[in-house]
Formats: C-alpha cells, structure tokens, sequence
C-alpha cells in the first residue's frame, strides 16, 4: 500500500483521559475510498480512536494526545491545526440518531450555511443533492418543512448522514451507526454505506461482526487500547493471524 | 402483617376491609390539602370580585380602564387608571429591555463558556441575588440609585421610570438567569456534537442550535421574569417617583410614573373602608391579577407550542413555511423602521443615522470577517454581560454591608426602637419577622407536601389533577400585593383576626404554599419507582410505603424548597402591609391576635418617611439581607449536600 494512498494514518497515538489510556501506540493505515471497520469489544478504544480523527476528543477535558495522526499526509494533531476547517472535511455520524430540533430542510442546509452559503437556490440545490446522497430524498420530498424529529429512527439516521454529506466531505466516520435502529433501517444504511464509498471514505466502528463483515473491505480489530491486527475483512475473518482476533471472531469472548 | 408462616386467614378478611378504609381516609385527607391552592384562588377571585365589583359598577368600566386621571382623593374624584396601567407596562418593558440580554448572555456564559470553576463561583452568586429581599432592592434604589440619577441627569429628582425599571430588571435577572440555564444545559449533548462535528465554532453552535432548541425554556424564563416584574410593589414604589402620569413624551424615560401595584402599596393602608376610593383599589386589584395570570397561562401555551413544534407531535403549523418566512422578513423590518423613528425622536437625526450606520457596518462586517472573528467579538460581550451583572451585584451588597456593620452592635440587635426608630433597635422587628414566617411555614409545610404527596402518589394525571396544577400555577403568578389586599378583605375583615400575627402568617402561607407544592412534587418524583414497587410488593400499604420509604427518600428535596420558602416569607413586606404589621412597637406581641413589627417593614418606613436615621436604615438592611442570604446560603448548601450523597 502507497502512502498517498492513505486518506487517514496515525503512528504511535496514544491517548489519555486524564491518568487513563485509553489508546495504546496505535498504527492504522485507513485506506482512501474504501469502507474500514474498527471492531471490537465494549470499552477497547474504537470509539475513541473514531473521534481522533475530527478531533472532537477535544471536547472532553483533561483528554491529552500523543503522536501523530496524518490526514491526507497532513499531520493533524496541532494546535495551528484548523479544527473547523478539518471538521468540515472530515464528517461525522453518531451512534443516536442525532437530528436538530428544526425541520428537515433546515437540517440539510445547517451545515453549508454555517461555512457561508448564504444564496437561497444554491441551499437548495445542495439540501437536495445531500439528500439524494444518503438514499432518502423520495421519503421527505414531499415534506422538508417538517420537523426532523417527527421522522422514524432509521430515516433520522439517514438524515443525519444527508447533513453530513452536505458540507462536502471527503471522509465520513460512522460511531454505531445502526445500534439504534431495527434490522431493516440497518439494512437501509448498510446498503447506502457500500454506495457511499465511490465518493467517499468510509470509516465505521460497529459492535457489529456481521456488519462488518457484510460492509467493509477493510477491518481494524481493537482490544484494551491497542489495534491488535488490521487486514483486508476476509482475511480477518476468515483467517486472522492473531488468535486474540480469532477468539474474538468466534465468539469465544466479548 | 406478621404472620408470616399463617397463611389460614382469607384475602378479603375484615383486617384487609378496615385497612382499605384506612387508606380511603388517608387518600381523602391529601385530595383535601391538595385543593386548598385552588380554593385559595378562587377566594381571591371572588373577594376581589366583591370588593371591586361596587366601584366598577359606579365608575362605570371604561371610564374606569381608559381614563387618564387617577385622583381619588380630590375634591371632585377621578378614577381613571390609564396612566397607572402605562406605567406599569412601561416600567415592565423596560426592566425587560436591561434584563433580557443580561440574563440570557449571563445564561449563555455560565451553561456554555465558563470553565467548571467559574460556574460553580457563579451559579451560588446569581442564587444569592434571587434571594435579597425586594424592599432591599428598593432602599438601595431609593439611596444610590436615584441620588446617582438624579446628579447625573441633573433632574430634581432621580425618582423615574428609569430608576425603576433598573431596580427591576436587576431583580428579574436571577429568575431569568437561572430559567434559561437549566433550559440551555437541558440540551442533549448530541446536538453539540453534530454541529461541532459538521465544522461550526461555538459560537455557531450556540446561536445555530443551542439556543433554538432551548427557546420554549428561555421564553419561559422571560416571561417569569416578566411576571415578576409586574408584580414587583416595594421595589417600584420607592423608586418610580408614583406621579400619576403618562410620561410626556411617552418614551421619556426619566419622567416619574406610577404602577398598579405600588398604588395599591401606598393608598390601601390610608383608604375609609367602603368607599369608592376602597372599591377601586380592589378592581385595581383585580385588574393587576388579570394580567398577571394572562401573562402566566400565555408562558404555559407558549411553550406547549415550541416543544409540540420542535418534536413534530403538533397538528399542521399555524402557518405554511414559506408564509412564515415572509412574515419574519416583514416583521424584522418593521423592526427597523420603529427602531430608526424612535431614534431619531428621542435623539435627532444623527443618532438614527448612527444606528443605520451600525446596522449597515455589522452586515457588511459579517460578510467580512471570519466566524472565529465573530465568536471572540460575541463571547467577549457575553463575558462583559455576566461581569455587569456580578458588578451590579457586588455593588449593592458592598454598599449595604459598609454602611450597616457601623450599625450593628448589641443594643441595636437587643432592644426596642426609640424616636421613630432613630435610635434604640429593632428587636421586636425580628422576633416578629421569625414568628411571621415560622408560622406560614407551620401552616404552609403539611399542606403543602401534603398536596404534592396527592399529586404525585395517589392519583394518576387527569382532570383532578389538571384543576389542582393550573389552580397552583395561577396562585403562584399572584402578585404578592394581591395577597396583601386578599388578607386584609378576608382574614382581617370578613373573619374578623384583625390586622394580626395570625393574619399576616396566614397570608404568607398561601403565598409561599406554590413553591412548597412544587419542590415537594419534584423531590417526590426524583425519588425512582422501583423502590415503591420493592416495599409494595412486601405487602406494605400504600400510606406505610409513603411514610416509611418514599418521604425519608425526598426529604432533603422538600427541606430545600421549604428553607427558599421561609427565605421568600421572610423578605416580603406587600402582603404584610396590611393584614399584621406595624411601625414601631416597643413590646413583643402577647398572642397571634395582635400585630407586630417586622424587619421589611420596618426598613421600607424607615427609608421613606423617617429622615435622619441613616445608620438605622442601613443597619436594618443589613440585618434583613443577613438573615434572608443566609437562610439561601444554607438551602444552596443542603442541595449540593444532597446532589453529592444521593445515589439510586
């Protein structure tokens, strides 16, 4: 694998939350357009690793990081780091379904006005490519001045992945996304995640070994902290080289 | 219920009948307690009703409501309240007009800016302002504020609707701050998150979204505010100057004007029962509750509403999206224009032009710089308005405390008062103010919790308890002048206690019975379910599981709500005006049938019709502040306590 192929790599990131570590030297190579999944038992640092990479550990206090995280070769860890500008290119969708208190439309459109847009016709246009984009442009059509939360779990998941798209990223991190939602609005999003990965890179923590299995092309298994082996999905399940994955993979813990 | 190991006996044996009965009996008690609130209300309806009615009838109900001149006490009598009702709306809209954007910036600061410390520094402060007694309020107002006013503007009196709407809106301002900052941190953390994630700064995150979905809270703590404010008397009464007059030009804001409420303040005590003049300061009254609970019912609906709105359970929006857009365009520049007139009225050309300036510089600007730029500009003014509001704060406490601890020494705390209060002390004014509020809580407490264990325990929510709620709602959005007059129509005379200790307790209880139902409620709800079922499915009656499992578990929440309430009791002087006490009283009273002397009182006469007893005033200010700060000091303590230890 070539360097600049990359979209996401960190090298020796540890993390702490206050005297705690919570991430162990971890070294990821995530893959540009592909899906990655980060696997792995409750509490082994997935999550947090996810929320490395748009840096919104920087929202938990007394969090402090060590080593380097490199977005497009880029080191992003810094403090001169545009963490706004950084944000917008690197999108995010969350465990809950997480939609503002507003209307559909006005959800779609939060993101770009925020970085600026302000022409009416051109908010349009994105709110309606955004949604094309996360497969649910046909349901809300007909109803964008609705409220966003009058929608049903999975259809709010789905515009939560609209908003994301819309500011334009290049990369979307995915914490859980299905956890909350019954198996045919997961089936829904697994099914847009596969399509989302030509445009984009796709990276997905999920509690989820079918899941991952059935969506990405590449998988991370995590355990205490440490990344203990990332390898192409059918070689991780299929033949792992670590009996840690294995037993994980088989069910024998987590 | 011991025998354990006997299980002969059949389930529907006479034990079980006579305990049903019991429980029958006990559920009958607290629906009784529970509607005490609202048949409170409904008295004080129906008194201001029958008091007012007569002079209604005589004046007649538009002369009463549109006539301009208010001189009951002339030769030839007007009647006309216009100008006391456009007092009390100017002075309210201008209590707003400081109070709203401290208070939700001060919100802001402490919910979304301050690092922890600083909250937890601010948060018992702001509390602490909450708890300084309106008539405080109103001798600082009285001493520095008008004084400070009046050399400023060179007027011949600092006496003025602006004097009054300062006073005010600082005493709106704990309501506001505090209303909107549980509102603002009541917002899912998941809502920051996603705006942040998309790549907005705080700034836009707190205006974009935050805010937003807080609106129901903060429109709610707006309105509270609001209603305090129009029922504020003491404060108002020392500050506004009580001419009688529209102010000429009506955006004059150092013209003096006079409010509904300190009308009634200064001329109940002074009025012949039964005549005309009697008759209309009831429908004044009367008047002066209407408003004050059209503007609490309207604070219910309003957020109904919101919150309908932004979850998508309400029906189709009132109006269409694009509609609504249009009527927010036409409004906002509506807006504008009666901003632009008011300006060039009040200040000429040049200061219109100043603010279409700054209007055309702040878009233009906006264009301009980046959101970074604008989030350092918004947070330094957020952190200018929260340092204004602890300043101000500083500010009256310093000036009370250095100028009363000359006061205090042991004589002052010890004996009667001599030559008007002068010299001598106010002993009497103490002992009086703790029997006043020891027996409002006495009274006050049983029913209270007693109302809230109904409402929480015994009943399931329905129209039973929809009446009960509403009722307690309206008699906690009564103006506490109202009570005043309320107790002196029913408990003094149509019961016949006179102006008494008994009397005034009395009055206090019902004042403060809302906020005891409520924090009882709520420390009620807290206490969680499953150790109900767990003592119920013991086989333990539903009274024993109250007793003995849920009260002990609420306690300290209905110990805090009950410490606020004596605070309140203690610190309010309207509606004791009239029903219990009296200036200058050498003796303590011998029984509840006789009035007595207490600390408010005793400082608003003292600030208003003694002169020469500077040292004194101060002094009983200080006394007065001590006590009812510490009396807060000690319910924000025992919170903390509780939220510390407490664990399910």
């Amino acid at each position: 694998m070539k360097q600049q192929d990359n979209a996401l790599e960190t090298k020796a990131l540890n993390l702490y939350y206050g005297s705690a570590q919570a991430l162990i030297d971890v070294d990821i190579q995530i893959p540009k357009n592909q899906v990655t999944a980060l696997i792995g038992p409750s509490g082994c640092g997935k999550s947090t690793l996810l929320r490395c990479f748009n840096r919104m550990n920087d929202l938990i206090p007394d969090c402090t990081i060590s080593g380097s995280i490199l977005y497009h070769g880029e080191e992003i860890t810094g403090r001169s780091t545009d963490v706004v500008e950084l944000r917008k290119r690197i999108g995010m969708v969350f465990q809950q379904p997480n939609p503002f208190p507003k209307s559909i439309y006005e959800n779609v459109i939060y993101g770009p006005k925020v970085h600026g847009v302000r022409d009416r016709k051109q908010l349009d246009e994105i709110a309606e490519k955004s949604l094309k984009g996360a497969a649910i442009w046909e349901e809300v059509r007909e109803r964008l001045h609705d409220a966003a939360r009058g929608l049903s779990g999975g259809q709010q998941q789905r515009l939560c992945i609209a908003r994301t798209l819309s500011v334009g990223p290049d990369i979307i991190l995915m914490d859980e996304p299905c956890s909350a939602l019954d198996p045919i609005a997961t089936a829904k999003i697994e099914n847009l995640i596969t399509e989302l990965k030509d445009e984009y890179t796709v990276v997905i923590v999920t509690h989820n070994m079918q899941q991952a299995a059935r969506v990405s092309d590449y998988t991370g298994f995590m355990y205490m902290g440490r990344l203990i082996e990332f390898d192409s999905t059918p070689v991780i399940f299929e033949k792992p080289k670590e009996e840690l994955t294995e037993n994980y993979i088989t069910g024998r813990f987590g | 219920m011991h025998r354990m190991n006997d299980h002969s006996s059949s389930l529907s044996s006479p034990a079980g009948i006579s305990r049903q009965k019991k429980e029958s009996v006990i559920t009958g008690i607290w629906l009784a307690t529970a509607l005490v609130a609202v048949i409170t209300i409904i008295l004080i309806l129906g008194f201001l009703l029958k008091e007012g009615l007569p002079a209604l009838l005589e004046i007649g109900l538009r002369e009463f409501l549109f006539e301009e001149i208010w001189t009951p006490t002339s030769v030839e009598p007007s009647y006309g309240i216009l100008s006391l009702i456009i007092g009390t709306i100017l002075v309210t809209l201008g209590a707003m007009v400081i109070a709203v954007p401290l208070g939700i910036g001060s919100a802001i600061f402490i919910a979304e800016i301050a690092p922890r410390s600083v909250r937890e520094a601010i948060k018992p402060a702001i509390e602490l302002l909450a708890g300084i007694p309106s008539v405080v309020y109103g001798f600082f107002g009285l001493v520095v504020l008008t004084n400070w006013l009046r050399i400023t503007f060179d007027l011949s009196s600092g006496a003025t609707w602006l004097a009054g709407s300062i006073i005010l809106g600082i005493m709106a301002l704990p309501t506001i701050i505090s209303v909107s900052e549980d509102a603002i941190t009541s917002v899912p953390q998941e809502y920051r998150a996603a705006s942040l994630a998309l790549g907005a700064t705080r700034w836009q995150t707190i205006i974009g979204v935050i805010i937003p979905a807080a609106l129901s809270g903060i429109t709610a703590a707006v309105i509270l505010g609001m209603g305090r404010a129009i029922g504020e008397t003491m404060a108002v009464l020392m500050v506004t100057g009580n001419a009688a007059i529209i102010p000429d030009p009506l955006w004059n804001i150092l013209s003096p004007v006079r409010t509904l409420t300190a009308t009634l303040g200064i001329e109940m005590g002074e009025v012949a029962i039964g005549s005309t003049h009697y008759h209309a300061l009831f429908a004044i009254a009367l008047v002066l509750l209407l408003i004050a609970l059209i503007i609490n019912l309207s604070a219910t609906v309003i957020l109904g509403r919101i919150r309908n709105a932004q979850m998508g359970t309400g029906k189709t929006p009132f109006l269409s999206h694009e509609v609504k857009g249009k009527v927010k365009t036409v409004c906002l520049w509506l807006a504008c224009i009666l901003l632009i007139g008011v300006l060039t009225v009040i200040s000429g050309l040049s200061g219109a032009l100043l603010l279409i300036g700054a209007i055309g510089a702040y878009l233009l600007i906006q264009r301009i710089i980046t959101p970074k730029i604008t989030e350092k500009i918004a947070f330094g003014m957020i952190t200018a308005a929260t340092g204004l509001v602890l300043f101000t704060l500083f500010v009256i406490l310093f000036d009370i405390v250095s100028n009363g601890l000359s006061a205090i020494t042991w004589e002052f705390l010890t004996e009667g008062p001599r030559d008007l209060g002068r010299s001598g002390g106010i002993f009497p004014a103490i002992v009086g103010t703790i029997y006043l509020v020891v027996g409002a809580i006495a009274i006050a407490l049983p029913i209270g919790v007693g109302a809230a264990i109904y409402l929480n325990e015994y009943t399931i929510e329905g129209k039973m308890t929809k009446i009960i709620r509403t009722g307690n709602d309206l008699l906690n959005g009564t103006p506490s002048i109202v009570f005043g007059l309320f107790g002196f129509a029913f408990l003094v005379i149509f019961v016949g206690l006179g102006v008494s200790l008994l009397a005034g307790q009395i009055t206090l209880a019902l004042m403060v019975l809302p906020t005891i139902i409520r924090t009882s409620e709520e420390a009620l709800k807290s206490v969680p379910d499953s150790l109900r079922h767990g003592s119920l499915a013991l086989g333990a009656t539903r009274w024993h599981t109250i007793s003995r499992v849920v009260l002990p578990a609420a306690a300290p929440g209905i110990l805090t709500g009950t410490i606020l309430s004596i605070g309140r009791a203690a610190g309010e002087t309207a509606p004791l005006l009239f029903t219990a006490v009296v200036f200058s009283k050498r003796f303590l009273p011998d029984s509840v049938f006789e009035p007595v002397m207490a600390l408010p009182y005793h400082l608003f006469i003292l600030a208003t019709n003694v002169p020469g007893a500077d040292t004194q005033k101060y002094g009983t200010a200080l006394v007065l502040l001590i006590l009812v700060t510490g009396i807060y000091a000690v319910a924000v303590l025992m919170r903390k306590h509780a939220q510390n230890t407490v664990r399910w």
